[in-house]
């Protein structure tokens, strides 16, 4: 019983602390109990657990590992040298200064924060990156008009981006941390007064401008033309940021009416890029200190390890922040993908939508523009463009689509109130999944591969409802309008969804590098086969819809110059659509016999490996489409029975096999080339079934016959189409 | 061979002694000083023959406290602290209600 009634661990200078210390331990009656302890355990067995009943070895493995710098983000801060300073401790040792800061420090800190920002849209936390600047903390207290208006600007630019993508919700814990520690950000100051205040900096700023500008017939003295220089440096700064957080607010104005004032500030600030990029120099710089883990040199006010505490009990994250200069660089790209978004409004159908926002998805843009994007086409009122009702909009599209007659307001189903009390019952089943389709394309790229395998499931649940509907329609429509039909209409259009998204699911495969060469073969094979051949029957069943429904509106308008209605062009047609998923077919087609054709030529060797067995690895890739009744899944078994080369030609070479997919990539490029505007996904397209063409070709003739070398595919012109390469 | 036996003996009163200390202070709460410096209070849960303890609902304080400064502590929640990082254990007196330590 050694060191009873010790309050204090004996190590403690006596005294010093101690007032403290009773303050937020004077609940505790400290016994020191360390040699007890220490011989009371040492009596253990060896692997024997002491605990309680309700505590073993589960509970146990949960916790964390102190000193084990993978889990105790705590250790930092012991581990360095230096004290760590709070804004107010800072302030008190004069490490920081609140008023009459130079030019140089309000630009180094304009710039180091906007870096620090950018970290934090990066996906770190706001402690460890915005939070760092200590100014931030306590803004009230900053003497210096143009810190106080940045520092205040910056707290709301950070409140605002963060409620963006809260909302939007298409962010996962790698693209985003929205946790914000407890931190105060300036909510009890306006968006207008903070602009407000960046606005009167900055027409101080202009007039030491105006007053250092280069007169006619006056020599300017060095210092002046420097002045001059530098105070534009710092004016387009608090401009930019000014007009940044105005930019971001527009997005959010009601039913997009701040589109066109965000389009202009956009380009503004796309004007002043360039002015700040070339004077970063002029802002003061960190000294060249060694830079370590978690610790880095800063410029005054940056303090990397202060909320180093504040971090949640997990393994330790490092965050770099980013340079100035790649912070401008992610700005600049965020305000072009802006200006796309600016665009988005124009759109009409959610089809286009959907084409648009995956276009958009495919440069990975970041967190902050994917919201903003979403946010634009379903503010937080759930109307289209805060507009239109999602079921208004969608049955827009479906009329464009496939032009059901209950949708028609030339057929008399619809105004049969029964028929439209169906559809309606109907619609609304439809808005969910739909609206998740949309934000599933907000996701990030390796996401959404995992969101199309379970929309499935409720797309399919969908299509059979639409079934339904379909069925007592045609009832209703057979009896008034006999030569008109409604099966497969509604459903028709569902099922179209359902193969894009599968498709969708099977393409991201490649663009994620999923696949093995040696897997190739049953996924062209599914796409070829199975998919795109369905998509086609889908948009030729629709585009039979819409030949109907014009020949019945021109049929109702007899008698005014019927031979000039047969000639007329089609409004609506779905050539397009069917052209495209055409070409796609042609061109897993060629893959398909292609890689047939190396396998036969021995080319392509199956693995090997102990207890492989590919019916395992088909199931695992095809599994979501169990989920889904139409199309139908077609097991391994019955793959292999479908994709039997002796079923169809019994004396198949990789010779002929070869020749079959240079006829597929030509088809697919005829098709390609047949539209008058190609996209730059239409051309990429173009480029790669060429050189595959040209590749077969050889192949035919005899080129590397007895090479046993394994061709290469390469994604470097396309994500998912691969140019063949002999070596 | 009898000599083993003999001391297995020993050990096991030892043991039983140790494992009655032991378990008069679980789910007390202990405060662990660790080799750098830092302190940690929490409610005591369980240990082993390496002394390796855990601490439910744990909270952390840095050593220095310099002048009047309050320190705030951390919440770790459930953390084990390996033996050989412990430099000393304090065991809450006003809780032990046996009069056994006192």
């Amino acid at each position: 019983m050694e060191g009873t009634m010790q309050t204090q661990p004996p190590s403690d200078p006596g005294g010093q602390g101690s007032d403290g210390r009773v303050d937020s331990k004077s609940r505790y009656d400290w016994k020191d109990i360390t040699e007890e302890f220490m011989s009371s355990a040492s009596a253990l067995q060896m692997g024997e657990l002491l605990h309680d009943t309700n505590f073993g070895l589960f509970e146990a493995m949960s916790a964390i590992e102190m000193m084990d710098p993978k889990m105790d983000a705590g250790m930092m801060c012991n581990q360095i040298q230096r004290k760590v300073l709070t804004f107010d401790s800072a302030l008190e040792s004069g490490a920081i200064k609140i008023k009459d800061l130079s030019i140089p420090e309000l630009i180094g800190i304009m710039d180091t924060s906007l870096a620090c920002l950018v970290t934090w849209l990066e996906g770190h936390s706001l402690a460890q990156t915005v939070f760092t600047n200590l100014f931030l903390h306590n803004p009230y207290m900053i003497d210096d008009k143009c810190l106080k208006a940045f520092s205040i600007l910056m707290l709301k630019l950070v409140d605002h981006i963060r409620d963006r993508v809260n909302r939007a919700g298409v962010f996962e814990e790698e693209d985003f941390q929205s946790l914000t520690y407890g931190f105060k950000m300036a909510a009890d100051v306006t968006d207008a007064r903070a602009t407000g205040m960046m606005k009167e900096v900055e027409d101080d700023l202009n007039r030491i401008i105006k007053m250092t500008r280069s007169k006619v017939g006056e020599e300017r003295d060095a210092q002046t033309e420097q002045e001059h220089e530098i105070t534009n440096a710092l004016f387009s700064r608090v401009k930019f940021f000014r007009l940044f957080l105005m930019g971001l607010l527009s997005f959010s104005k009601e039913k997009c009416e701040g589109i066109p004032q965000a389009q202009k500030l956009i380009c503004q600030l796309l004007e002043l890029l360039p002015i700040i990029r070339d004077t970063i120099c002029m802002g003061i710089q960190p000294d060249n200190k060694e830079v370590g883990k978690n610790d880095y040199p800063t410029i005054m006010g940056f303090e990397p390890l202060v909320n180093q505490r504040l971090l949640p009990p997990t393994f330790p994250r490092y965050t770099v922040i980013r340079s100035r200069e790649e912070a401008l660089g992610h700005i600049e790209g965020l305000l072009y993908r802006l200006q796309i978004v600016t665009t988005v409004p124009e759109l009409t159908t959610f089809h286009i939508i959907m084409e648009a926002f995956q276009e958009f998805s495919k440069s990975s843009p970041c967190v902050l523009s994917r919201s903003i994007l979403q946010l634009t086409l379903l503010p937080v009122n759930k109307r289209v463009f805060g507009v239109h009702t999602m079921v208004d909009f969608l049955k827009d599209t479906i009329r464009n689509f496939i032009a059901p007659p209950v949708l028609s307001q030339k057929s008399a189903l619809y105004n049969n109130s029964q028929a439209k009390q169906y559809v309606d019952a109907w619609f609304v089943q439809v808005v969910r999944p739909f609206t998740a389709l949309v934000q599933i394309t907000g996701h990030n790229r390796a996401r959404q591969r995992d969101k199309w395998a379970h929309i499935l499931e409720d797309l399919s649940a969908l299509q059979e409802e639409a079934d339904k509907v379909d069925a007592c329609l045609h009832q209703m429509l057979t009896k008034m309008e006999p030569n008109r039909q409604h099966i497969a209409c509604l459903g028709n259009w569902v099922l179209y969804h359902t193969l894009q998204a599968m498709i969708s699911y099977l393409l991201a495969g490649f663009e994620l590098e999923l696949y093995a060469t040696y897997e190739y073969h049953y996924v062209y094979w599914y796409l070829y086969e199975m998919l795109y051949s369905w998509l086609i029957n889908t948009l030729h069943r629709a585009d039979n819809f819409l030949l109907e429904n014009e020949t019945m509106a021109d049929s109702q308008q007899k008698g005014r110059s019927n031979k000039k209605n047969k000639k007329k062009k089609r409004i609506k047609t779905l050539n397009k659509e069917i052209t495209l998923a055409q070409a796609g077919q042609q061109m897993f087609g060629g893959y398909y016999k292609a890689v047939m054709g190396f396998r036969l030529d021995g080319k392509m060797q199956m693995p090997e490996f102990q207890f492989d067995c590919e019916e395992v690895r088909y199931s695992h890739r095809f599994q979501p489409f169990t989920n889904v009744s139409t199309p139908p899944y077609i097991p391994y078994v019955q793959y292999k029975e479908m994709s039997d080369l002796n079923r169809y030609e019994p004396d198949a070479t990789a010779v002929s096999l070869y020749g079959a997919a240079c006829k597929c990539f030509h088809q697919a490029k005829s098709l390609l080339e047949s539209f008058h505007n190609p996209s730059e996904e239409v051309q990429a397209m173009i480029k790669v079934a060429k050189v595959n063409f040209v590749v077969m070709k050889i192949l035919m003739g005899g080129h590397k016959k007895d090479s046993q070398e394994p061709p290469v595919f390469d994604f470097t012109s396309h994500p998912v189409y691969p140019t063949i390469k002999m070596v | 061979m009898a000599g083993e036996v003999v001391e297995k003996k020993d050990t096991d009163k030892d043991a039983s002694e140790g494992k009655k200390k032991l378990s008069s202070w679980l789910n007390k709460s202990m405060k662990v000083k660790m080799t750098d410096g830092r302190t940690l209070i929490g409610v005591f849960l369980c240990t082993d023959r390496e002394r390796n303890v855990i601490l439910g609902g744990c909270e952390e304080y840095l050593k220095p406290l310099e002048g009047n400064e309050k320190e705030e502590p951390r919440i770790l929640g459930l953390a084990m602290i390996p033996g050989h990082h412990i430099v000393s254990i304090s065991i809450d007196k006003s809780q032990l209600q046996d009069s056994e330590f006192q």
